[in-house]
């Protein structure tokens, strides 16, 4: 058990030590405050901190308000989230001359209900259109493993506070791997639910077709704990399911009997730097995996993501290239214009692609209950790197570090990324992927992994 | 006429246009690099052949 109110606490053991009275949520809140004033000038993780709002609440916490099993775990989210009072940057500089946000993100409302205490906003590639964690705007969100390097993005800063252990748990969104990127990149564990699980109401949306919100943390159990947090119906967002929620941190000690794993071959195998495929290798002998399963058409589901990604987003973001063109980031600008300029023929086949793979993956799932594949082709490149080695072949850093997260995100798999990290090495995760609704198996393969020292998520010296 | 190249920089003024986008001088040249890219990526969705009964996924519901 770590020191809660040290870097390494994880969000279960302060809320422990919060509730059963052995820590007040004030000195969490200091202490948290004080390591995030300490790490920025190195990580950059931060856009907005609401110290005072955040102190007030653990003032209010310690007074024995706002009980819940998140009680005093400080917390901070991607800036595409509302945050009262806050202008909603999704990254941008544009956003900031809009309207202050009237209240909370509805996932904001759910973690503080359950007692958690938001610390802040962080950084993220602009308007989510990224996978590197870099920003023209506010710099780049910087790894804490090496501040030479990307955290991933676009969630960079949900990454990059949680690694740097600023915070225990950031939320994050994924569209087509924003959260299950930088956790790779970062070594965190990542949870990209079911499309449709959680509220997005009130976060500052990408592609609607694709985006998810999620937690990053450094322990599947603080995973497990926010995730049903956050779960419920909310009329507010029209894809929020209304199934009843899933307890899943009830479950996580369960173990892995009766879960059928599998390996993701062919487009899962190849394409990616050795440290990928090790990574998937070494979860895989410690699951005793062996059975390898093909996900039919998995680069056409690539494909077809990114037609639907830069038309959908060029097409919410066309009012804003036509009227302040000057004002976006150069490394998206450029990208959101050409995505303008795609046919309508490209969106529609891809839309009517999505079904059949769909249908095609689904029958995956009566063989196996969790599919292993690698997180990201590599570990983290250099911050400003634009071109990488991938099997030997230049390839854009921008557009591939997403390359195996695409094909999962959609059709709205929920996937645990797990991270493993080899002796004087940078991290890199493996996804850990489930059937619609089945966040829990995926979490209880995690925990495992986690419990058998496989996977390992300690927060940079 | 798969095997026709289309001329990219003729389809970003020529489209830019069209929608009413303003793309300033300084922006061009990576707007352009940016639709060939587009066009790699896209290949293998725009060469598989679907079925004329495979409609979306999505359903609305009024």
């Amino acid at each position: 058990m770590s020191d809660v109110l040290s870097k390494s606490a994880t969000a279960t053991e302060i809320a422990r030590a919060v509730a059963s009275g052995k820590a007040k949520a004030v000195d969490v809140v200091e202490a948290a405050l004080k390591r995030i004033a300490a790490a920025e000038p190195t990580v950059n993780a931060f856009t907005d901190i609401v110290g005072d709002r955040a102190k007030k609440r653990a003032a209010e916490i310690d007074a024995g308000l706002h009980r819940g099993p998140l009680a005093g775990v400080p917390f901070a989210v991607k800036n595409l989230f509302d945050i009262a009072g806050l202008p909603t940057r999704a990254g941008s500089k544009i956003n900031v001359d809009g309207p202050k946000a009237a209240r909370d993100g509805s996932l904001v409302r759910k973690l503080e209900a359950a007692g958690a205490i938001l610390v802040g906003g962080l950084n993220m590639g602009e308007y989510a259109y990224d996978f590197t964690g870099e920003n023209a705007h506010y710099g780049p969100s910087r790894n804490p493993h090496d501040p030479t390097r990307m955290t991933g993005g676009s969630s960079g800063g949900s990454g990059a506070a949680v690694a740097a252990g600023e915070v225990p748990l950031a939320l994050g969104s994924d569209t087509n791997g924003s959260i299950r990127v930088p956790s790779s990149l970062c070594g965190l564990y990542g949870l990209k639910p079911t499309y449709g699980r959680l509220s997005r109401a009130g976060s500052f949306p990408f592609v609607d077709a694709f985006d998810h919100l999620g937690p990053l943390a450094r322990s599947v159990e603080d995973l497990a704990l926010s995730f049903d947090a956050m779960q419920g119906w909310d009329p507010d967002d029209p894809v929020c399911t209304d199934r009843p929620a899933d307890a899943t941190y009830a479950r996580l000690a369960d173990g892995i009997g009766g879960l059928r794993i599998a390996i993701a071959g062919d487009y899962f195998a190849k394409g990616g730097e050795p440290e990928a495929f090790e990574a998937v290798a070494t979860v895989a002998k410690a699951l005793n995996a062996t059975k390898t399963i093909v996900l039919p058409q998995a680069a056409v589901a690539r494909s077809a993501a990114y037609v639907i990604t830069a038309i959908e987003g060029s097409s919410l973001h066309l009012p804003r290239l036509r009227s302040r063109p000057q004002d976006f980031d150069p490394d998206t600008r450029e990208r959101f214009m050409a995505g303008a300029l795609l046919p309508g023929a490209w969106y529609a086949k891809a839309q009517r692609f999505r079904r059949i793979y769909r249908a095609n993956v689904l029958k995956l799932f009566e063989e196996a209950d969790v599919i292993l594949a690698p997180a990201t082709p590599c570990s983290a490149p250099k911050l400003g790197q634009v071109m990488m080695k991938l099997g030997g072949v230049d390839m854009p850093v921008r557009a591939n570090l997403g390359l195996f997260t695409q094909p999962i995100s959609f059709i709205g798999l929920p996937v645990v990324a797990v991270p493993t990290r080899k002796p004087g090495a940078m991290p890199i995760g493996v996804q850990l992927i489930a059937k619609p609704y089945n966040e829990q198996a995926a979490l209880r393969v995690a925990a495992y992994l986690e419990k058998q020292g496989v996977t390992n998520a300690t927060p940079a010296p | 006429m798969a095997d026709e190249k289309p001329d990219i920089a003729r389809w970003v003024d020529e489209g830019a246009r069209a929608i009413g986008l303003p793309i300033a001088p300084e922006y061009r040249a990576n707007v352009i690099v940016n639709v060939e890219r587009s066009l790699m990526i896209a290949k293998p969705l725009l060469d598989v052949e679907l079925d004329d009964e495979l409609t979306p996924a999505p359903v609305f519901k009024p």
